[in-house]
């Protein structure tokens, strides 16, 4: 599979594959029902000039629709993950563990903690999801 | 443990945090405690009854809080403070899973499904450590149905 651009349509279109193709998140995210948003936060320096977001429209262990536009949209979700750029890469690259992250702050989550937590194996296996998708970053071209 | 029953303003502050501050753990952990027991009235029984420091230090990122239950009322510290009744050290993964443990009749963990079973298998092999587990066992059980969002 040839690179997409970092959180483009076509990035958003192969998560979107990835995440349906993977039955432990099928299985994992069982009766989840909410929609999830990440806001990319821009780094002009590292050549992603502008926020952007993530909407993902998961429903009971099937990603239903996953888009990529304003970060005003991705903020109205039910549960929200914001970062700059540069963490969301280091996620996607298998240098950061999400659950960690959260733990650090450098992932900061908005939505009913229990929820999230019930779904830990869930939102695992979506970061691995990331990571089996081959993205051409903006910083390295 | 203290047992004392109390009269509460639903909108009471039951959670507080000691540092101007909290590291985003502390604030994880205060966060899903209060969610919890707000939303479960056998959870906040027993919060209402615990009285014990506890100490949670997770390993791969060097970070730790103290959630000092004072029976009605829990203050999350920053880090590890003196004098805490029990201390759970295990990495970020693990203690995620403690928070998925069902808890079963009596108000027992339940340590033989898939979550259980991990638990079990981490704490036998010393990649999930409770100091001050042996004598305060009844502790240990009601601070993870406190925790426990399942």
């Amino acid at each position: 599979m040839m690179p997409v651009k970092a959180f483009s349509e076509e990035w958003a279109s192969a998560f979107k594959d990835e995440v349906n193709r993977s039955s432990t998140y099928k299985s994992a995210a069982k009766g989840w029902k909410w929609t999830v948003g990440l806001v990319v936060e821009a780094e002009p320096d590292k050549h992603f000039p502008e926020s952007r977001g993530v909407v993902m429209d998961l429903f009971d262990g099937e990603a239903r629709d996953i888009k990529v536009g304003p970060a005003a949209d991705a903020q109205k979700c039910d549960f929200v993950i914001t970062a700059p750029y540069s963490r969301w890469k280091e996620v996607a690259t298998k240098q950061l563990d999400a659950t960690k992250g959260m733990l650090q702050g450098k992932l900061k989550l908005k939505g009913d903690l229990p929820t999230i937590v019930r779904y830990t194996k869930a939102s695992q296996e979506m970061t691995e999801c990331t990571t089996r998708v081959p993205v051409a970053w903006p910083d390295e071209n | 443990m203290a047992r004392r029953k109390l009269e509460r303003d639903p909108q009471a502050e039951l959670v507080a945090y000691s540092d101007q501050e909290p590291s985003a753990f502390a604030s994880m952990l205060g966060g899903l405690i209060e969610a919890n027991i707000r939303s479960n009235p056998a959870k906040l029984e027993d919060f209402d009854r615990l009285v014990a420091r506890v100490g949670i230090f997770v390993t791969d990122i060097e970070e730790g809080v103290t959630l000092d239950f004072k029976g009605g009322r829990l203050v999350v510290h920053n880090g590890l403070e003196a004098t805490r009744t029990i201390t759970i050290r295990a990495e970020a993964e693990t203690v995620m899973s403690l928070s998925n443990l069902r808890i079963g009749p009596l108000g027992m963990p339940i340590y033989f499904d898939e979550v259980g079973r991990g638990v079990a298998l981490k704490l036998l092999k010393g990649r999930l450590k409770i100091d001050g587990l042996i004598p305060n066992v009844m502790t240990v059980n009601a601070v993870t149905r406190v925790f426990s969002v399942t």
